[in-house]
Formats: C-alpha cells, sequence, structure tokens
C-alpha cells in the first residue's frame, strides 16, 4: 500500500479513546483548580505557582509526547520493550540510591528543578516487556519455566517500588494478574486469590480464632452430611489445615510484620470509627465532602470541605472528593463513567489486536488503569484501604500523567496500525 | 480450535464483568454515601465532635496621644497535652525529665504528681489534659515547648498551645469609662471599645476543632484554616499624664465632699481634642470608680446651672451691640418674682444696683435672666437659635457612643411657659452634657471658633491611616469679637473678684465660671447641689479648657466655687507647671527619653514627695493607689512606681532613701537614729530583714557624700547629668512652693502624713525629702 507513507500519522487514531482521555484531563485540570481555590488569593488563574496552573503545563507537554509516539514507528516499542525495561529498572536502582524522600517514600529523582517518579514509567516498561515476552512464539503461559520470567519480569520492578516504601505503587504490579488470566493463566489462582482476600478480610473482621472454630465446624458438618470416603476427608482436612496457616499467618503478618500506619490503615476500613483523627482522618474528611456533595454537588469552586487543605493528598490521591463534593452524586458518575467508558474501550482495542503483542499489551494497560482506578476510588469512599496512587488522568502531578498517557497511545498507536500488522501478516 | 476461541471469550466476559461489577460497586457505594448515608455525613463532623470553630482575631490596641497602650490583648496560651502520642522510646526517656521541668516552672504541683498524672492518663489512652490551669505568657510558651517529649512537637509530642487573648488596660482605673471595656464575647460595651469595636475587633477566622470531655476543645492543627484578619488600632488623643491630673483631683474633690459622682474633661482649646475625661461615681463603700460617663452620659446631663450664664450672655451681647459691661442692672432685695415663681439670689438682701460685668462675677440669677428677659422677651424663639448655634439643642455626634440628647424647650413647645425664658438663661429647665459645655466654653476659648471635641484621630492598620479625624470647626465664629472681649472680661473678672475668687492666682490668668444648680426631687427644688467650674487658661492665651462637675456633695462647701472649683484649679496648676516645664527643660522629646533611661532605680522615696518631682520635671508617671514608699522604674514612655513594702516584724531597708525620710520611717518603728556623712542612705548599721531589736535600739546609717558617691549601677549618663536634675528642680519647687498653699484635700485623705510631721525634726516643712535632695 503505498499511499500509507503519505497518510497523517494520527490517522486511523481510535477517536473515542482519545475524546474520554480529553474529558479526563480537562476534569482533572478544573477539579485540581477547584481543590486548591482560596478565594482570597489574588494570584492569577493561570499563575505558576499554582498546582492546577503547572498542570496545565503537564498536560500541553503530554500532547507533545503524543505526537512523538504517533511520529515514531509502530515497531519502535515492540523491538525496544526489553532496552526501555532495563533502562527503567536501572532508574528504580538509582532512585534508591540518590532518591529524594518526600513523605516516607524515596521515589523521586530530582534533576534541577524537574523531579519525576521512575516508578510510574516502570509500569509502562513492564507492560511492554510483558508484551513482548508473553507473544514471543514458544512461550506458553501453561509452561512452568516461562511462568517463572513472567512473574519476575513482573515482580522485579515490585520488589524494586515496595523498596522504595512506595507500597501502593508497588500493588499496582499485582494488576497483571488479570493479563495472565486472560491469556490463559488458570482460573484457580484468580479463585484462590479471591479467597485468600475473603479470608483476609474475615480474619480481620472476626478474629483468627473464631474464624478457624467456624471454618472447622462447617468442614465437620460437610464431612458428616456428604462426604464419607476418606480420600474426601483428608482432602477437606487438608484444606483446612491450609486455610487455617493462611489465617493464622495473615493475623501474624499484620499484627508483626505491618508496619503501623499500614496496620492502621487497613484496620480503619474494618472498624470506621477506629481514630477517625489520625488514620482515619483523610478517609473521614473525604467521606464527609462527598457525602456532603448530595445529589447535585454544591457547584464548581462552592465546596467547603476540600478547601481547607486539610487533606494532605488534596490534588493528587484524594481529588475524587472535591469532584464529590462540587459536583455531587451526578458528576462523580459521569467522571467513573468516563473512566469506565475508556477502560472498556481500552479492552476493545485490545481484543481487536491482530499480533500477540498489541492485544496483551492492551490487557496491561487495561489492567493497570483499572487497579488505580477502583484502588483510588475505592479508598476515597472507605471501600479500600488508603493506598497512595492516583487517580489515572486526573490527579495532579507530571509523572504520573506522563505515564498513563505514554501507556494510553502507545496502544493507540499500534491500534491505528493494526491494518499493517494484519497486512504484514 | 473453537473451544479455545470460546475458552477466551469466556475470559474476556469475565474480565468485562469484573471491570462491571467493581464499577457498579463503586458507583453503588457513592450513591449511598452520598444519599442515602448523606445526612448522616453531613453530620459526622458533629458526632465527631469536630467542628469548624470561630478563630479569633486579635483585638487591636487602643493608643494615648503618645503612643502609650491605653488597652491592649496579650496573648496568653492554654497548656495541654495529648500523652498517648509520643512514641515509646520518646516518652519513656523523657517523661521524668519533663515532670521535674514542670514542677520546676509550676512550683504548686511536684514531679511526682506531674509524672503520675501523665502516665496514667497515657496508659488510659486519655488523649487530653490540662497540666495547669494557669494561663502561661508567649515567653513561657517557648520555653515550656523545649522541654522534653514537647519539643517533639504537637503532631509528634502530643503538646498543644491554644492562645486565649486577654485584654489589659495598662493604667486600670485611669479613664476605664472612656476607653471602655469589653465583654466575654471580646465586644466591647461602652466607651471607644464599644464605638470602634467594628475596627478594633477585627474580623475572626476559623480552625478546625475536636470536641474533648468537659466541653473543651482541641485545636487539630496548630495553624488556622480561615485566618483571623487582626483587628484594627486606635489612636486616641488622650493625654495619660492629664487624665491621671484630672483623676486624682477630681477623685480628692469627690472624697473631701462626699459627693455623689463628678467628672472632669480637659480640652485642648486649638484643636478641640479631648486630652483627659475622668468619671468617678461612688461606690457603695464611700470609694470612688469609674462607673459611667457622666460627661457625655444620660445621668451626667442635667440642668446646667449658672455655668449656663455665658452662652445666654453671647447670646444677648450678639443681638444688643450696643450693650456695655458697665451698663447697670435692678437685681433688687435677692429675690425677684416671675409671675408665680419666686427666683433667689445667692446673698441674703441681694446685690442691689450693680454693673452687667458685676452681676456675671458674682452670679446673679435675678441680673441675668432679667437681661435677658428684658431683650428675647418677645422673640424667644431667637434665644432659642442662639443656642442652637452654640450646639446646646442636638448631641455633638462625639465619637463616644452613649450621648444624651439634650433639653431646650422652643417658644412652641406646649410645655413653654412665661418662666421658661428666665429659667433656661440661668441654666434651669433644660438638660445638656458637660461635654458640650466644654465645647461651647472652649470655643470662646479659641477666639469664638468652636472645634468639635475629638477623641479618636485616627484609626489605623499597623503604620497605615485607615480613616483619620482631623480638627475641625463646628462653627468658625460664634460671636463678634467685641462680644468675645466683654465675655472674656467678665469671665475673668469671676476668677478675679466673682465666685471662684478662691483659685485665683497670680501665676497665670483663669477665666472661668462657677455653676451651682439646685436639684428638682418630685418637682420641687431640694436642698441638694450640682457643682460645676468650667474655664479656659491661661486666659490671655488659652491652652487648655476644663470642666469639673461635683454632683451632691454633702459637707459644709455647697458651691461650684467651693467645691468644683478647686479641683479646677489642681488640674490647671498641674497643666501649667507641666506645660512650661516640657518647652523650658526639655526641649526635644529624645532628651526627655534618655532621662527616663536613666532613671535612679535604687532611690526609695515617698510617692507624694515623689510624683511631685516627676510633675515638677514634666515626666510622665503613674502611680496605683495605694502606695506609700516607692522607686521608680522606667517604662517606654513614662515612669511608673514600684511599690517598696516594709514588713511590720522586721528591720526595714531605708538604702537610697533620703536621710529625712529614713529617720521618719525608723524612728517611727521605734530606733534610734544617728548618721555620718552626707547625702543619701547608702548603708545601715542593722541588716535589713532581720527582726526587730527591742525599741530604743540605735541604728546607724551611712550616707553616701555627695562628692563621693559612686554612680548608680543602672546609671549610664556621667554625674553631673543626675545631679543636674534636681538642681533645676531647686528654683522651680522653691517658686511653686510659695504659690501653692491652697489647702487641699491632702491631709484629709492622708491621715498617715500628718503622723509624719510629728515625727519630723524639722517641723516647719511639709515636703521633706525636697530639702534632702536638694542637700
Amino acid at each position: 500500500m503505498p499511499t500509507n507513507n503519505h497518510r497523517s500519522i494520527f490517522a486511523d487514531i481510535d477517536f473515542i479513546a482519545c475524546a474520554l482521555y480529553l474529558c479526563c484531563v480537562s476534569i482533572g485540570y478544573f477539579t485540581i483548580y477547584a481543590a486548591i481555590y482560596d478565594p482570597q488569593s489574588t494570584k492569577s488563574f493561570f499563575d505558576l505557582s499554582l498546582n492546577s496552573t503547572k498542570q496545565l503545563v503537564w498536560i500541553i507537554t503530554s500532547f507533545i509526547l503524543i505526537i512523538i509516539v504517533f511520529a515514531l514507528d509502530y515497531r519502535f516499542f515492540d523491538v525496544f520493550a526489553y532496552l526501555l525495561y532495563v533502562t527503567v529498572l536501572f532508574l528504580l536502582v538509582i532512585v534508591l540510591i540518590f532518591g529524594r524522600k518526600v513523605s516516607e517514600s524515596t521515589s523521586w529523582i530530582e534533576i534541577g528543578n524537574f523531579r519525576m517518579q521512575p516508578s510510574e514509567f516502570a509500569k509502562l516498561a513492564t507492560s511492554l516487556a510483558l508484551a513482548k515476552f508473553m507473544s514471543t512464539s514458544g512461550i506458553k503461559i501453561e509452561q512452568r519455566s516461562s511462568l517463572f520470567i513472567i512473574l519476575a519480569i513482573i515482580s522485579i520492578p515490585a520488589l524494586l517500588i515496595l523498596l522504595q516504601n512506595d507500597t501502593g505503587s508497588a500493588l499496582v504490579f499485582s494488576s497483571f494478574v488479570l493479563v495472565l488470566y486472560r491469556e490463559g493463566l488458570s482460573p484457580w489462582v484468580l479463585i484462590i486469590g479471591v479467597v485468600a482476600v475473603v479470608l483476609f478480610l474475615a480474619t480481620l473482621i472476626v478474629g483468627q480464632l473464631n474464624l478457624i472454630i467456624f471454618l472447622s465446624s462447617v468442614c465437620f458438618l460437610v464431612i458428616i452430611l456428604f462426604y464419607r470416603k476418606l480420600r474426601q476427608i483428608i482432602l477437606i482436612c487438608f484444606l483446612l489445615a491450609l486455610a487455617c496457616s493462611f489465617i493464622v499467618s495473615v493475623d501474624y503478618t499484620v499484627n508483626h510484620i505491618l508496619k503501623k500506619h499500614q496496620r492502621d490503615r487497613i484496620r480503619v476500613l474494618i472498624e470506621p470509627d477506629f481514630d477517625p483523627l489520625k488514620t482515619g482522618w483523610n478517609v473521614t474528611q473525604s467521606k464527609i465532602a462527598i457525602g456532603s456533595g448530595g445529589f447535585w454537588g454544591k457547584g464548581y469552586l462552592a465546596g467547603t470541605q476540600t478547601k481547607l487543605d486539610y487533606v494532605p493528598e488534596q490534588s493528587t490521591d484524594f481529588i475524587f472528593c472535591t469532584i464529590g463534593e462540587e459536583f455531587g452524586w451526578i458528576g462523580s458518575f459521569v467522571v467513573i463513567s468516563l473512566l469506565v467508558g475508556l477502560l472498556v474501550r481500552i479492552v476493545i482495542i485490545a481484543e481487536r489486536q491482530r499480533d500477540n503483542f498489541g492485544r496483551i499489551y492492551g490487557y496491561c494497560v487495561a489492567s493497570v488503569l483499572f487497579f488505580h482506578f477502583t484502588i483510588n476510588i475505592g479508598m476515597t469512599i472507605g471501600l479500600l484501604p488508603v493506598i497512595g496512587i492516583p487517580l489515572p488522568f486526573i490527579s495532579y502531578g507530571g509523572s504520573s500523567l506522563w505515564a498513563f498517557t505514554l501507556l494510553l497511545f502507545i496502544l493507540l498507536k499500534m491500534d491505528s496500525q493494526r491494518k499493517l500488522v494484519l497486512a504484514r501478516k | 480450535m473453537n473451544s479455545v476461541k470460546q475458552e477466551i471469550l469466556v475470559r474476556v466476559q469475565i474480565v468485562f464483568l469484573l471491570i462491571m461489577a467493581f464499577s457498579v460497586a463503586i458507583v453503588a457505594r457513592i450513591l449511598y454515601i452520598q444519599l442515602i448515608d448523606g445526612e448522616k455525613w453531613y453530620n459526622l463532623a458533629k458526632e465527631f465532635g469536630l467542628q469548624y470553630r470561630i478563630k479569633k482575631a486579635t483585638r487591636g490596641n487602643i493608643y494615648a496621644a503618645d503612643g502609650t497602650l491605653l488597652a491592649t490583648s496579650i496573648p496568653l496560651y492554654k497548656l495541654s497535652f495529648d500523652p498517648t502520642i509520643a512514641e515509646d522510646s520518646v516518652f519513656n526517656a523523657g517523661i521524668k525529665p519533663l515532670a521535674q521541668k514542670l514542677a520546676q516552672k509550676f512550683p504548686d504541683k511536684t514531679a511526682e504528681y506531674f509524672e503520675k498524672r501523665i502516665t496514667d492518663a497515657r496508659k488510659a489512652g486519655k488523649r487530653y489534659i490540662t497540666l495547669t490551669n494557669k494561663l502561661i505568657t508567649y515567653r513561657d510558651k517557648k520555653e515550656i515547648s523545649q522541654f522534653p517529649i514537647f519539643k517533639e512537637g504537637q503532631l509528634k509530642g502530643g503538646v498543644m498551645f491554644e492562645k486565649v487573648e486577654e485584654r489589659t488596660y495598662p493604667f486600670k482605673e485611669l479613664a476605664a469609662r472612656t476607653i471602655g471595656y469589653i465583654n466575654e464575647n471580646d465586644q466591647g460595651t461602652v466607651g471607644i471599645e464599644l464605638s470602634y469595636n467594628k475596627d478594633l475587633a477585627g474580623v475572626n477566622g476559623e480552625a478546625l476543632y475536636q470536641k474533648i470531655t468537659g466541653g473543651d476543645w482541641k485545636p487539630i492543627t496548630n495553624t488556622s484554616q480561615i485566618k483571623p484578619e487582626e483587628g484594627f488600632d486606635v489612636y486616641t488623643t488622650l493625654d495619660i499624664n492629664i487624665q491621671e491630673i484630672a483623676h486624682n483631683a477630681l477623685k480628692k474633690g469627690l472624697l473631701a465632699n462626699e459627693a455623689d459622682y463628678g467628672c472632669a474633661i480637659v480640652l485642648e482649646v486649638e484643636t478641640g481634642y479631648v486630652r483627659a475625661m475622668a468619671n468617678l461615681g461612688r461606690l457603695k463603700d464611700g470609694n470612688y470608680s469609674e462607673i459611667y460617663n457622666y460627661a457625655i452620659g444620660d445621668q451626667g446631663s442635667t440642668d446646667p446651672g449658672s455655668t449656663f450664664k455665658l452662652p445666654s450672655m453671647v447670646a444677648l451681647f450678639e443681638d444688643s451691640t450696643r450693650l456695655k459691661l458697665t451698663d447697670s442692672i435692678e437685681t433688687g432685695g435677692g429675690s425677684y418674682r416671675y409671675y408665680d415663681r419666686t427666683l433667689n439670689d445667692p446673698v441674703a438682701g441681694g446685690f442691689g444696683k450693680i454693673t452687667i460685668q458685676k452681676a456675671f462675677e458674682v452670679s446673679s440669677s435675678i441680673g441675668i435672666s432679667k437681661l435677658i428677659t428684658a431683650h428675647f422677651g418677645k422673640k424667644p424663639q431667637k434665644f432659642i437659635d442662639y443656642l442652637d448655634k452654640f450646639g446646646f439643642t442636638k448631641p455633638i455626634g462625639f465619637q463616644i457612643q452613649g450621648e444624651a440628647v439634650p433639653y431646650i424647650k422652643k417658644p412652641t413647645d406646649p410645655t413653654w411657659s412665661g418662666i421658661t425664658l428666665p429659667w433656661t438663661s440661668i441654666g434651669y429647665e433644660s438638660r445638656v452634657t458637660p461635654l458640650q459645655i466644654a465645647m461651647f466654653y472652649n470655643g470662646i476659648a479659641n477666639n469664638g471658633k468652636m472645634m468639635q471635641p475629638l477623641i479618636v484621630t485616627s484609626v489605623r492598620k499597623a503604620d497605615q491611616i485607615l480613616q483619620q479625624y482631623s480638627p475641625m470647626a463646628r462653627v468658625e465664629k460664634l460671636c463678634s469679637d467685641s462680644t468675645l472681649h466683654k465675655v472674656k472680661q467678665m469671665l475673668i473678672g469671676v476668677v478675679e473678684r466673682g465666685t471662684a475668687r478662691s483659685i485665683r492666682t497670680d501665676k497665670y490668668k483663669i477665666a472661668g465660671k462657677t455653676g451651682t444648680s439646685q436639684k428638682i426631687r418630685n418637682g420641687k427644688y431640694i436642698k441638694s447641689y450640682r457643682t460645676s467650674f468650667v474655664g479656659f487658661f491661661p486666659a490671655d492665651r488659652p491652652k487648655y479648657t476644663c470642666i469639673v462637675v461635683i454632683d451632691n456633695p454633702k459637707n459644709f462647701n455647697q458651691s461650684g466655687g467651693d467645691v468644683s472649683a478647686p479641683v479646677f484649679r489642681e488640674i490647671a496648676d498641674a497643666l501649667f507647671t507641666m506645660d512650661i516645664d516640657i518647652r523650658e527643660l526639655t526641649p526635644n522629646a529624645q532628651k526627655l527619653a534618655q532621662f527616663q533611661a536613666n532613671m535612679p532605680a535604687d532611690e526609695v522615696g515617698h510617692i507624694d514627695d515623689l510624683k511631685q518631682i516627676a510633675l515638677s520635671l514634666g515626666i510622665p508617671n503613674y502611680a496605683e493607689s495605694g502606695l506609700e514608699w516607692a522607686s521608680p522604674y522606667s517604662q517606654q514612655y513614662m515612669v511608673k512606681w514600684q511599690k517598696k513594702e516594709f514588713k511590720p516584724n522586721l528591720v526595714p531597708s531605708v538604702k537610697g532613701m533620703s536621710l529625712r525620710d529614713a529617720i521618719y520611717l525608723l524612728e517611727n518603728k521605734g530606733f534610734k537614729v544617728s548618721f555620718k556623712g552626707r547625702g543619701k542612705v547608702k548603708a545601715q548599721s542593722i541588716m535589713p530583714g532581720t527582726t526587730m531589736p527591742p525599741r530604743g535600739t540605735t541604728i546607724i546609717l551611712y550616707l553616701s557624700d555627695r562628692a563621693t558617691k559612686k554612680p548608680n549601677q543602672k546609671l549610664a549618663l556621667p554625674k553631673d547629668t543626675i545631679l543636674k536634675v534636681p538642681e533645676k528642680n531647686v528654683e522651680l519647687e522653691e517658686e511653686e512652693q510659695n504659690e501653692t498653699n491652697l489647702p487641699t484635700a491632702d491631709t484629709i485623705s492622708n491621715p498617715e502624713r500628718k503622723e509624719e510631721k510629728k515625727v519630723e525634726p524639722r517641723k516647719t516643712e511639709n515636703k521633706p525629702n525636697r530639702t534632702a535632695i536638694i542637700r
């Protein structure tokens, strides 16, 4: 197809995904302005010391990144996936040595006035590397050796980030399980994961002794009523022993291995009234803010709870409570719809890729965004423990906006060229 | 192949389902929070005891004309502590030294007490305890915040300092009613505090607090969320020295006459600035206190009496320019009938036929009312028009709220009768405030230009002037120059020969008028009077106008000339001396300040003597009542007297005293005194503070020879500078001594001083300290 070379680089771009992206970043900009809005401030709307104006700069530079991504050959990411991955790993090591400490976490590299967070880009690089490895012919997820390498690709950056004391960002890497599942990982992994989470929460809520007694009696009843064969009894007993040891280990982990603030964050989830002023402070205030928004919200810039800087991550991690307060349920619903729409669109895009690399990468993008989106909003409304990760495209922050933009638009670039892929095949 | 496709499809569907399930869960949860639970979250702040509470703005200061603070808010702090916050390592290491430091700081409690209280509270999980009920100062706060555990700050150490403002009035009683007070809600209730409340109060901010047991509120963070805007400062025209002079003179007058209440106002002639406004009312125990602003309020607004004869005469001379002071008027045998009412002159037998000048000087009510009735009888409205011009018919719009509405009858009023004009002309059947009278006399003093009395000159935000009140003429010319000349002659005559001749002095001329109005109860005049004296001085170039009102004197003296005029004279004397001295002795303020900075702080004297010296030197000073012996210590703009106390059963320290004072004090205690050397007491043979030896024991005083006297430790100036001051003092005081032989209330109010004279070796002098200084 000779004409292809003369087409615009943005030809065949997925219009819906682009529109959803633009909506999200605009909402982000205006919400950040509202979150830091000070009616008494004499600063102009575009004062560079305002976070909202800085965010505008990040948005504009993101557009430049988009142009660069689209100007590159679509094979670039495929070819350089491992190189990018190694580079990011190198940066993650660098940050551990030279990094700057911001609120307990050493996750920033500082070069002059410019600061960046390599952990944000690690998600992108890991996605690319994972896609590259899994799409290599001959690699099958059922094979133990392949699975081992896959887990290594995911966990190396996660561990490095964990060492930075940035648990939230490290947890994001667990979202790749979704990709693995799509690519053929046994559903048991997911099921066991769900059971583990349920047991984990149950341990915290009812206490380990109660839970063990409860499970034992359930097993006892089941054995008496349904199973008589020795093999079945042994299996059930084995499962029970497994569950009990898990419960004990959970209890031990929570009480002895987790740090106090992590333990408290989990505790707050179970007992909302526990320590409402310290650990529960952010969530309590966030819930008050969202709750006081009502159905229609208080109106733009009219929020009272979020104007006062009591929530430290007002324009980053807790940006959603500004939306909830000022735009009410309607506004929250619109924002969530936009994000879900984007997610669904990404899955659709992933599914229509003709090569494995594109599809797997698409699923990686969807998983990462999904994790961010649920965890972030979940924590602001007290559904999930407080894990400090940003709301994609909306929260304040250059590194995260750049990283998410690249993550999304590399996929859109591949998508726009999928016909060429087909032609190649 | 198909089954693989099928399985992938299922997996994709599950992924979709997962995304949707979580999204739906989130949306539902938000719906729940906002709509079903919305009310709960809305009220949760209160449930948790979280509330935005007002953070009080710092109230502005009130300043005297020279910048002296009259009212200010001192920040104090409430010390509280959350003992559960500190980490174990910090807490265990810090608790003992902390308890010790706290016990040192607050000696009423032991270290064990603090340790137990804090440890117990930590164990019990109490998140808020108070460590002391006392409010602590900023300096203490700084010190305490460095204590162990506390130095970790509020978030890690748990210490909290809540700011509480306390309104203080450094001059206590002085001008208390004029400056005003605030109530428990920090709103001004009277005086300038009320009238300028809006400016002073500032705008309160908001901060987040948590409710704790006992109805207290604990601040969540140290920084306020909405910052309070500080109140503005109000600068007044008050001069604290003049205020003190007026206050003390008035108090003395009231005590001597056992009067009900009194007020004294001093206006600066040229500007109309209120330099002093003292108001004293009698308390049940016979003392006097600033309880009501009689100068402007309803209670002080009564029949002005004879002081009102001046406006009447000004009106008369203006309307009848050919009238001369030497023209005569028949006042008859001391009583005169207007219709059904009789008017009496104060002298039995009457004054007979006298000149207008004389009628005014002796305050002949018959004479004045006859003159007015003769001239204005047919046109009473004209007379009222004059009073209107003079500012008597309406409130003057003074800067302090609560001004009484004056009452002057109009010919159109139904109560206007045949006797209204004559009665009004001599200050009856009407009500005006002392301030109105003073304002009018001040206008006469200022050559007819009647200034609006001002007490506030500016409202400022730090150094920035927000509002300025400049001197302003209410009436450019009250009357013609010839009228002015005539009335001034009459006013001078009142003091020279008339009803106020008891206060005449050669030093300077006073122009003024006495007033003695009989009170009416149940429509009948009773034997109860309201005395006043209003005037200005020096009469040829007036600097100050002053009015003194004393209500219902109960002793022998009952007239304005005998009750109020002496108070006026005392104020005038003090002001006159002060004024001269400020001009002659201290050409610039710097020198004055230098002198103050070098106040001989270790010298001790009798408070009356010290004040006399300070007054003569024009040094602003202030003493609390109840002082006897004192030593000076300098303040920023003034000298304050520090009380020197002597315990009855211990040998007193007389170091720094003049020999005279020392002998008086020691002989009173039963010592025999001998001394060596000259000058002030340097040392004494029996150590101060030891128990008293038997009566008749000899004590030897060692005096510092003047030549060998070493400079005071605090003095930085060369010796002669200090010595010069008393020397300059010599002529002044001697000069004054010749003239100030007025009978004063001193002897009555201070019986102890009388006793002093008995022990004094030289009985002829009544100011013992002075000679000592001169020597």
